[in-house]
């Protein structure tokens, strides 16, 4: 290691417990971070980015320590603490997650957070120059005089004047409150400054502005910054690395200019063909995820991706079209959790005007609900698929299920993928990569 | 041009406020035809989403005050009855709104929820409702659709909302489709697959779109013809190639220079939207306009002028004898915007 | 300040600065210990040497006496202007922008003068108008314009002109059987009707808003056991409470405000609870905590002032509540003779209805006003005290 990252996060887990019951038994746990780990490098910019619900809010307020982890490291080197080593207990002096309240107190000068909504992040009672010297009275400015002045340069810097600190929130716009925002996070002098979808609730044309002050005011004081954005946009213009969040877990990360040209995880790559691009003549049609993100109580096996990635691996025996291979996986999983409902399609068919309902017409509804219409390419799959109808029509759609998993199963529910190294510094996690590069040396 | 299927003449809403009048929409025109789709793209206070609630009239009265003309196949909807209005809502016209969480009742399943928007248009028996509600969730591409027929709205994931909505709105074969920000609450992901699935049905029932929408990149990608709004006025109009090629009006040129793609976010826009109780004289982008003259500041908010074949804007620079080079050479040059495109895609 | 460099936030060295932040005190603060501390060294005196008879400043030859409700409705009143009057002078943007949201409000700005007229009037009336004494012969007056049989008064004090008897302005609103005057009593009732809504308020917040943020951000079985105890709290049925604290103890209009108002804190303590939690959601609250606050500075600085905002109407409702009750008890006859408060005035003037109907109408008009006035304060505090509500609209 050639230089010590500012911040590095390791295994970080946040679970939310689910109680239930008389006497709050633990039944449960939403996986909200569910082992999350890199690293941020002084006056480096790391974008985390992902869904909504995929956790990345979770992990911002668990780094700076709004909510406690559950689990991992948080380790930081900024403000002074730079060169420590481990203890003799294997336990870091740096780690966040065990800061007593004195250490914790000095953290939040170091590390300060931005937070998305605007019209929420200031107390509608008190002015917003309170609002941000009140930062400083917290640790120990007693002087007012001094707090103010020092308030005003600030107000000034972020592109605001210095009358403006005894205005009241509601006398700002959403663009200005976000720069009083950015104030009152830098005014302690901070290493580093999480900034959860700051730009988010904005106006494009205010987003621009924002975005340009954040980064200039980056360059002069060295911050290094924790960028949480759903927009692949936002991230690709302030991010000198980005990470890809899925359902609690980081499936890819990587300079985000090689993240963007050349994206290695298949969700990375559905993510950014998503996002609508401003050319009218664009013709590329991007590829539809199917499906709903799972909950986080009870995260798919192996990959977590796999219920809804659009090229999920078949077994070595099986070479069907994707979709239909998609459409297979999908019907067993909605057979096994008993959501295909056989009396109501069945009753639907015969309201739809098809009296008699026949079992082949029954099948067809079914095949057509899982966008199964034509016929599979391998005949073997397709007779299995058949009978598998049969046992479900009969009524046992767990029968069907287990009948179908005799073949329809793909290693990607099986095994975790491991991180693989594609280039600097450029990392996935994908079943894809593991298989066709010879075993990447030990990593980690 | 086909016949226009809606045709908005100098439409005017305005909302009485402790404050004074406020004027959201002063007096815009727009037409959508047949099987056309009609952006109206601006930032959140210009008065778009006022707008298009205009039309059917589903802003309140009062406080709200809706004035001019909308003619729907050559009838004024202004001046209909609100039993007339009822009948053309939800059924000619239909609406879908950014959050789908709040259009719905959350007492009832999602099944019963379409069968009862057929079942106000429509006599229809309750089992033939089942099974067009079934097939439109299929068709909006709700997996597993006749299981899902009797979950309740909670079990459905914004995405899924979404597509009921559209499910709804599709019950009466609707001519024209009013879609406010479908898609803002929604990631990415599922954005995609909403904004593919209107083209779909847009080119099987053949109906207009009136899409209000704030993001460029949504316009560019489902847009035939754009109206760009600032501050309850239309700034300029034209079809989506000129509008994203040459745009004509500095507001515009503006904003797509705010977009990474096109203008690598070059500044934004300096200053803020004027104030609705009290705009300024002239044209409303000029307080915050680089190219303001004399001429900007001074009257209504200047006649859109023809700048380029079927494209319209706002702004004096355009007028007869005046040298309009002084705006043409904001345009972003053809070639950044195309670099800027081609990495941005896959 | 103009000589010195400006000051910069890059350039605090923090070691420096003591890391426990010391304990100042606001102005507020200050001054109203300031103020507590004589009334307190009053009380002292008064209690331990004047004694339960004597007069409070007999020592410096007045006959006034302090009992503990005036103690109590003295202290407050200075809470009253150390934390709620004098911060609107410290921010008077604020204060400008709430009053500019409240005079949209016409009635409300009319119930304020009126409610101004009463407090004042409670305030200093008693020390310029001697208390309404007895006087059986000039029972019965008239109010000034009106007249009344010569039959029925013992001694008409005016002129009587064809057997009326006129009224004097010796007593502008008449007097009662007994020949107290009815405009004195109605000015010593705004005495009483302005310690039962001060004292009342002040218990009831204080109760209220500690019960309603400990148990919201306590969370768990202290919550729940303290949520539990106010439901308790909010069946009780306090009215016969009251009746059995009579009869037992005999009640005075100290006991009847404290009866009252321990029981009436229920709906505050949940209502700030519920706020509470809403509030400490708030992003702003989550960025006082990241900055290091404790949990106390962020409830005192944030979520306390911004749930009181909204409880403050809520108290201005509660307030005619109290004074009606007092009224009927006391028009019942189950209130203290001895209080001079509206509701004794009406009960004075119930048998003489027929011929002498300005005994009960003026009180009556009195509190009828001063309970309008109090809603339409409330409703218009409703509006006034949400500027985010504004700032969404406009």
């Amino acid at each position: 290691m050639t230089e010590e990252p500012l911040l590095s996060v390791r295994n970080l887990e946040k679970h939310y417990p689910i109680r239930k019951g008389l006497l709050n038994r633990q039944v449960g746990a939403a996986r909200a971070v569910d082992g999350i780990s890199f690293d941020i490098a002084p006056g480096e910019t790391l974008g985390l980015v992902g869904e909504s619900g995929c956790g990345k809010s979770t992990a911002a307020t668990s780094i700076v320590r709004l909510e406690d982890p559950t689990g991992g490291e948080v380790i930081f080197n900024g403000g002074g603490r730079a060169g420590a080593t481990r203890n003799g207990d294997g336990t870091h002096p740096n780690d966040v997650a065990r800061f007593d309240d004195r250490e914790l107190k000095a953290f939040r000068r170091d590390a300060q957070m931005i937070f998305q909504d605007p019209s929420s992040s200031f107390d509608p009672r008190m002015s917003v120059g309170s609002a941000v010297a009140e930062m400083l009275q917290i640790h120990g400015m007693s002087d007012r005089h001094r707090r103010r002045a020092i308030v005003e340069d600030l107000l000034d810097r972020v592109g605001l004047s210095p009358e403006d600190y005894d205005r009241y929130p509601h006398e700002f716009s959403g663009g200005q409150k976000q720069r009083i925002a950015l104030a009152r996070a830098l005014v302690l002098n901070p290493a580093l400054i999480v900034a959860d979808e700051p730009v988010s609730a904005l106006d494009v044309s205010i987003q621009a502005e924002i975005l340009g002050l954040i980064a200039d005011l980056q360059d002069e004081f060295g911050l290094s910054l924790l960028f949480i954005s759903h927009d692949m946009s936002v991230i690709r213009e302030i991010c000198d690395r980005v990470a890809v969040m899925y359902l609690g877990e980081i499936v890819e990360i990587g300079p985000t200019d090689r993240v963007f040209a050349d994206p290695q995880h298949p969700y990375t790559e559905a993510l950014l063909s998503a996002i609508p691009t401003p050319d009218p003549r664009s013709t590329a049609t991007g590829i539809e995820l199917t499906g709903t993100v799972p909950s986080p109580t009870d995260p798919p096996s192996g990959c977590r991706f796999h219920t809804r990635c659009h090229k999920v691996i078949q077994p070595d025996d099986v070479d069907l079209d994707q979709s239909s291979w998609r459409g297979l996986l999908n019907l067993r999983d909605a057979l096994a959790a008993g959501s295909v409902d056989v009396d109501q399609i069945r009753e639907n068919v015969r309201t739809g005007g098809d009296l008699a309902a026949t079992p082949d017409a029954v099948k067809g509804q079914i095949r057509h609900e899982f966008d199964l219409d034509e016929t599979v390419s391998a005949d073997e799959m397709e007779s299995l698929l058949d009978a598998a109808l049969d046992v479900a029509l009969a009524g046992d759609p767990e029968g069907a299920a287990a009948r179908l998993s005799e073949r329809v199963t793909t290693p990607c529910e099986e095994r975790v993928p491991e991180r693989t190294s594609h280039a600097a510094d450029h990392e996935s996690a994908c079943l894809l990569h593991e298989r066709s590069s010879p075993p990447s040396p030990a990593d980690d | 041009m086909s016949t226009p299927l809606l045709e908005v003449e100098d439409l005017t809403t305005t909302f009485s406020t402790a404050k004074g009048a406020l004027t959201a929409v002063d007096g815009i025109d727009f037409a959508v035809a047949e099987g056309e789709t009609v952006c109206i793209v601006g930032e959140s206070g210009s008065g778009k989403t006022v707008a298009t609630e205009s039309v059917t009239r589903i802003v309140k009265e009062p406080p709200g005050r809706v004035e001019g003309s909308v003619r729907f196949k050559g009838r004024d909807l202004l001046e209909m009855s609100e039993p007339e209005l009822r009948e053309i809502r939800g059924y000619e016209i239909a609406h879908i709104f950014q959050n789908p969480q709040e259009a719905m009742n959350h007492c009832y399943t999602v099944g019963w929820q379409i069968v009862e928007a057929l079942q106000i248009h429509r006599d229809v028996a309750d089992e033939t409702a089942r099974a067009k509600a079934i097939d439109l969730m299929d068709r909006v591409g709700i997996a597993n659709a006749s299981s899902r027929f009797d979950d309740y709205p909670h079990e459905f994931s914004g995405g899924q909302k979404q597509r009921v909505m559209i499910a709804m709105a599709l019950v009466g074969d609707p001519d024209l489709l009013i879609a406010d920000e479908p898609t803002t609450a929604l990631d990415v992901t599922v954005q995609a697959q909403i904004l593919r699935l209107l083209e779909d049905l847009q080119a099987e029932f053949d109906m207009g779109i009136l899409f209000v929408t704030h993001d460029l990149g949504v316009v560019a990608e489902i847009a035939d013809r754009i109206v760009v709004m600032y501050a309850g006025n239309v700034m300029e109009r034209g079809d989506v190639l000129d509008i994203f090629e040459r745009p004509a009006h500095p507001y515009t040129q503006r904003l797509l220079n705010c977009l990474p793609e096109i203008g690598g976010r070059k500044g934004g826009i300096p200053g803020t939207l004027p104030d609705p109780l009290d705009p300024p004289d002239g044209c409303r982008f000029a307080p915050r306009c680089e190219h303001a003259v004399d001429a900007c500041v001074t009257g209504d908010q200047p006649a859109e002028i023809e700048v380029n074949p079927g494209q319209r804007a706002s702004c004096v620079h355009y007028r007869p004898g005046r040298d309009d080079s002084v705006v043409r050479d904001g345009i972003p040059d053809a070639d950044a915007d195309g670099e800027g495109v081609s990495s941005a895609d896959d | 300040m103009a000589s010195k460099k400006p000051e910069q936030f890059d350039r605090v060295d923090w070691s420096e600065l003591s890391e426990s932040s010391r304990f100042d005190l606001s102005i507020n603060s200050i001054g109203m210990l300031a103020a507590t501390l004589p009334l307190a060294l009053l009380w002292l005196y008064d209690y331990q040497f004047v004694g339960e008879r004597g007069a409070t400043f007999q020592a410096i030859g007045l006959g006034r006496n302090l009992d503990p409700l005036d103690y109590f409705f003295v202290f407050t009143l200075f809470l009253f202007f150390f934390y709620l009057v004098l911060p609107l002078y410290q921010n008077p943007r604020m204060t400008r922008y709430y009053w500019a949201e409240f005079r949209r409000n016409r009635p409300a700005v009319v119930s304020l003068g009126w409610l101004g007229v009463v407090f004042v009037g409670g305030l200093l009336g008693p020390l310029v108008i001697s208390a309404p004494e007895q006087s059986i012969l000039t029972g019965h007056q008239p109010p000034m314009f009106l007249s009344i049989n010569e039959a029925n008064v013992a001694t008409c004090v005016g002129d009587v002109v064809n057997g009326q008897c006129q009224g004097t302005w010796q007593h502008p609103l008449g007097t009662t059987r007994g020949g107290k005057d009815v405009f004195a009593g109605v000015v010593y009732g705004m005495t009483i009707s302005m310690q039962i809504a001060f004292i009342t308020t002040t218990i009831v917040a204080a109760i209220g808003i500690t019960f309603g943020t400990v148990s919201a951000y306590a969370g768990g079985w202290v919550d729940e056991i303290m949520m539990r105890f106010v439901d308790v709290i909010l069946s009780f049925p306090t009215f016969l409470m009251f009746l059995l604290i009579l009869y037992i103890y005999g009640a005075g209009l100290g006991m009847f405000i404290l009866v009252f108002s321990a029981f009436a804190w229920g709906g505050t303590a949940r209502y700030v609870r519920s706020k509470s939690l809403s509030v400490s959601e708030e992003e702003f609250i989550k960025a006082t905590r990241i900055s290091g606050a404790s949990t106390y500075r962020v409830v005192r600085k944030h979520v306390v002032p911004n749930v009181a905002s909204s409880i403050i109407t809520q108290l201005t409702l509660l307030i005619p509540g109290f004074l009606l009750a007092e009224a009927q008890l006391a028009f019942l006859g189950i209130g203290d003779s001895a209080v001079p408060s509206w509701g004794q005035l009406l009960s004075a003037g119930r048998s003489d209805l027929a011929f002498a109907p300005w005994i009960v109408l003026s009180p009556g008009i009195v509190l009828f006003l001063t309970i309008l006035a109090f809603n339409f304060i409330g409703d218009a505090l409703l509006d006034a005290l949400n500027p985010e509500a504004e700032a969404e609209s406009a």
